[in-house]
């Protein structure tokens, strides 16, 4: 009886997973702008791999296997926004036309230190690069 | 682990409505006119690929192939953690030639135009 409520909130599980990838990919072909896809995938990404997991953890059981989906989910839940923010960063920093659509303030006097080459290394100190820190939307 | 039978008929055609979407991942890849859509469609499709490898673990009831699901995870970071910083790199100094030919541009100007307003003060002279 327990194994039946075990297997059906299993596939209930995993099949609203895969409505979260599917709603996902609309949003990533839908928007207009690379910005705000990334923000679709990312967002997707992470509730759509909690709900599979966990799905699959039901069906699975009490097993050596559900330690290690915890473990891959634990893994991925600190991994995958950090990617999200650092292929973020670097469109704001690559696109030269992005202040059509978007309206940049800059934080006073935020200057961020970021070795990106190695252009005054040898004159001692990495270069200090203004960061355009904060974007609103127009 | 279970061998059901509704398990055994439902797995496949998740399995296959999820190729169907890394199918999609792949042509926003293909048509995105920007390096950051590329780079977060291969992300995406790297993260259906590992929800379709813990799929498959418990399909054919080998529990050892969530360690490869794994394994994939931290390749992927360690790829988009690469290829960010150095598409950066490489955009900077791109950015710093430029500058340094404009600058070598100006120069130029600068100099024909003093040597042609000496000439003409003399001559008017």
């Amino acid at each position: 009886m327990f194994e039946w409520i075990r297997l059906i909130l299993g596939l209930v599980l995993l099949a609203i997973s895969l409505f979260i990838f599917a709603s996902e990919i609309i949003g990533i072909f839908k928007m207009k702008y690379v910005l705000n896809r990334m923000h679709a995938a990312a967002m997707g990404d992470t509730l759509g791999l909690l709900c599979a997991l966990l799905g699959l953890m039901f069906i699975s059981g009490l097993n050596f296997t559900t330690l290690k989906m915890v473990l891959v989910l634990v893994f991925l839940w600190i991994t995958s926004p950090v990617s999200g923010h650092l292929i973020s960063r670097m469109e704001t920093y690559t696109n030269d036309s992005l202040t059509h659509y978007l309206k940049k303030e800059e934080l006073g006097e935020l200057y961020v230190k970021e070795a990106l080459y190695d252009a005054n290394e040898s004159s001692g100190g990495s270069e200090a690069e203004n960061d355009k820190s904060e974007e609103d939307e127009k | 682990m279970i061998n059901n039978q509704v398990t055994q008929t439902a797995f496949p055609i998740i399995l296959c409505i999820l190729a169907v979407f890394l199918f999609c991942c792949l042509i926003r890849a293909i048509r995105g006119p920007k390096i950051a859509d590329r780079l977060m469609s291969v992300n995406m499709m790297g993260t259906i690929v590992m929800v379709m490898i813990c799929i498959l673990a418990l399909y054919l009831n080998e529990g050892y192939l969530v360690d490869v699901a794994l394994v994939y995870a931290m390749i992927s970071f360690l790829a988009v953690v690469l290829i960010t910083k150095l598409y950066m790199g490489i955009y900077a100094e791109r950015k710093k030639e430029e500058e340094m030919m404009k600058e070598d541009l100006f120069m130029q100007d600068y100099m024909e135009r003093s040597e042609f307003s000496d000439i003409t003060d003399d001559t008017e002279e």
